[in-house]
């Protein structure tokens, strides 16, 4: 499933390490990504993936790293306008005193590419993005999505190598943010270009990325395709991160090969193993499900393939498409996510879940 | 029940308060200051340009009309240190300009320490709160044939004779003036500069603009609203400067300023109205080139709209 970046990255990161005023931003962090790859990082505010990015970018010089290569080319000490890479701020950056048109040229009247072709190529950028009409329109006149989609082609119109995105649609409301991630999604395939990406949503990261990278604390927890961080997250935090609604603590019985059995609350529960480092028996390990995994019910079905547990029904949140239910178990109160409304158990008594469907991580 | 009651009776706030929150702003800022100003300030500048037109005999103002003192002072050629002043603003205004903006810049972007920055401002507010004249004797003694400089040239053996220009030259006028009207540049310019979002100059930055092009493409055009205040705050108290040519100048500079305060002692009324009346004047035509030229490069008060984003 997961394809091993290509033999020539077009970008390159060996242990980067930086400090802003005593607080450590990136703790050793490496990447690569190959060309053509929409590279997602995931994480939340403060786990250092601005600062990533502002260090691929040139905005910012690391205090140390190993290797920092654009397109094979060592560029260290290459300053931020020299390199082939450009970004799509989180706030648009757009600059209030040029028009749409010119700021969309910008990158190309600063290499000195000539007037007529400059407004071509811009023009044709726009069209990209389907803002051809707004060439001589202020930046002030313009609402946030069609800011955003100017300081797309703002970042497109230089051909960079690299395209870095900095929760770009972060400010945009639901369904626009809809409606420009298949945009990004098709503009990059279109354009071949590789596309990193920032973002704090697992949604959005799940949707776009060919590989997520998930940061935590100025260090990658888990890198992989949307799939496998999906299914397999290592960890607790990574389980929750990707909306692992279930997720407690427990002491590891066994670990046999896949299967992990799990003491939680005095509960006994079998699981399948996805953490990164194989723990010993009786370390501290984490159990989790999601809502919708979990089946209620009035009695316990008779199948050894499944973890049950008696329950209480307790409180339940209408979300429209489907109701979450919260159950008091023994364990821990648990969150079941019902679909079918009408022929959902008002009292359930029990409830269970497949073993193939409860993942043991690292705590 | 009992929120019925309270709502129905409601209690009576003070009467200064209840003003406050009717108060309407624009319908009482715009008429308060179109009285207040055409009394403080219009009225009197009317009441010179009308006194230009009168004349003085016997130390006793006469009430008639007339071009006497306009007359005396073209053919005095009083006029010419009009142009003297006009020269040394313009020049003054210029070379503040050029120290102020790389500092002002310095400090809006490149001063990282809030406590030096805290410190620069402060020290810069010194020129406000010194009076002008014991600041600039100071100079005399350093720039003096017997002073500090040429002693130590001489000293040097870098020249043999004291270099008598550094004193009651218009060079020495310059040198005065540098520090008096170095604040009034600054500050608008820091300001500006330190509005300006620090993603604008990496944006361009990241799209590939050197330095000298994020210079001028950007960060000039947006700091261009403090630029002109500068400007304006420098340029118009130069014109009135006489304080530096006075204690510097050696009489040999003789500025407007200076002319407007000899004729004062004098109590030559009509002609240091009609001096001030020039000053206005000349001061007014400095302005409209500077809007004229302005307005064809950026309208500044779309500039304002747009920085609010």
């Amino acid at each position: 499933m997961t394809t091993a970046p290509p033999a020539s990255p077009i970008l390159e990161i060996i242990d980067a390490v930086h400090v802003y005023d005593d607080v450590v931003a990136l703790d050793g962090v490496s990447i690569t990504a190959a060309p053509g790859e929409f590279l997602t990082i995931l994480g939340e505010s403060g786990s250092g993936k601005t600062t990533l990015l502002r260090i691929i970018s040139g905005l910012e010089t690391p205090y140390s790293v190993r290797v920092l290569r654009l397109g094979g080319v060592d560029v260290r000490d290459t300053p931020a306008f020299k390199r082939n890479c450009t970004t799509v701020f989180q706030n648009y950056a757009l600059f209030p005193h040029m028009s749409v048109g010119e700021n969309v040229a910008y990158g190309l009247k600063v290499r000195g590419t000539p007037a007529s072709e400059r407004e071509t190529r811009s023009r044709e950028a726009l069209r990209l993005v389907q803002l051809e009409d707004m060439y001589d329109r202020r930046v002030h006149q313009l609402s946030g999505g069609q800011r955003q989609r100017v300081a797309l082609a703002r970042a497109l119109v230089p051909q960079p190598d690299i395209l870095l995105l900095d929760e770009p649609l972060g400010a945009l409301d639901e369904r626009l943010r809809v409606d420009m991630q298949v945009e990004l999604m098709g503009l990059q395939k279109t354009l071949g270009t590789t596309f990193v990406y920032i973002t704090h949503s697992q949604e959005e990261a799940l949707t776009m990325s060919d590989r997520i990278l998930l940061m935590r604390h100025g260090k990658i927890e888990q890198t992989g395709t949307p799939t496998d961080i999906f299914d397999r997250p290592v960890s607790a935090f990574a389980a929750r991160f990707m909306g692992v609604d279930n997720c407690f603590e427990g002491d590891l019985i066994s670990l046999d090969g896949e299967r992990a059995d799990v003491m939680v609350g005095g509960e006994r529960l079998a699981g399948r193993w996805s953490g990164k480092r194989k723990p010993k028996a009786g370390e501290k390990v984490a159990i989790g499900m999601r809502a919708e995994w979990l089946t209620l019910a009035d009695t316990a079905p008779d199948r050894d393939d499944i973890n049950v547990l008696p329950c209480r029904g307790d409180g339940a949140i209408y979300k429209g498409k489907y109701l979450d239910r919260t159950v008091d178990t023994g364990v821990a109160p648990m969150k079941a996510r019902i679909w079918d409304v009408a022929s959902a158990v008002p009292e359930p008594s029990f409830v269970w879940w497949k073993k193939d469907d409860c993942i043991v991580m690292n705590a | 029940m009992t929120l019925a009651a309270e709502t129905a009776k409601p209690t009576r706030r003070p009467f200064l308060l209840r003003w406050i929150d009717g108060l309407r702003p624009s319908s009482i800022v715009v008429p308060t200051f179109l009285v207040a100003w055409s009394l403080l300030v219009l009225l009197p500048l009317l009441v010179i340009v009308v006194f230009s037109f009168f004349s003085v005999k016997y130390y006793k103002v006469v009430y008639s009309p007339t071009f006497e003192t306009w007359e005396s002072l073209i053919n005095s050629g009083r006029w010419l240190s009009a142009v003297r002043t006009l020269r040394v603003a313009v020049t003054m205004t210029v070379i503040e300009l050029l120290l102020a903006f790389p500092f002002a810049l310095w400090l809006a972007k490149g001063c990282r320490s809030k406590y030096v920055k805290a410190a620069i401002i402060t020290l810069l507010t010194i020129p406000f709160f010194l009076d002008a004249s014991s600041r600039i004797i100071v100079w005399r003694s350093i720039l003096g044939a017997n002073g500090a400089v040429n002693s130590l040239l001489m000293w040097l053996g870098v020249t043999d004779a004291p270099i008598e220009w550094l004193l009651y030259s218009e060079f020495a006028v310059h040198f005065g003036l540098i520090g008096t009207h170095f604040p009034t540049m600054v500050f608008p310019i820091f300001l500006s500069c330190a509005l300006i979002d620090n993603d604008y100059i990496a944006a361009s930055q990241d799209l590939g603009a050197r330095p000298s092009q994020t210079l001028f493409t950007v960060i000039i055009p947006l700091a261009l609203p403090g630029i002109v205040a500068g400007i304006v705050f420098t340029l118009v108290p130069l014109m009135a400067a006489f304080v530096e040519p006075q204690l510097l100048g050696g009489g040999f500079v003789d500025l407007l300023g200076n002319s407007v305060n000899s004729a004062l002692q004098q109590l030559k009324y009509p002609t240091a109205a009609a001096l001030s009346t020039f000053v206005v004047a000349l001061l007014g035509i400095c302005l409209a080139v500077l809007i004229l030229v302005l307005r064809k490069r950026a309208d500044i008060s779309a500039m304002f709209v747009a920085m609010k984003r």
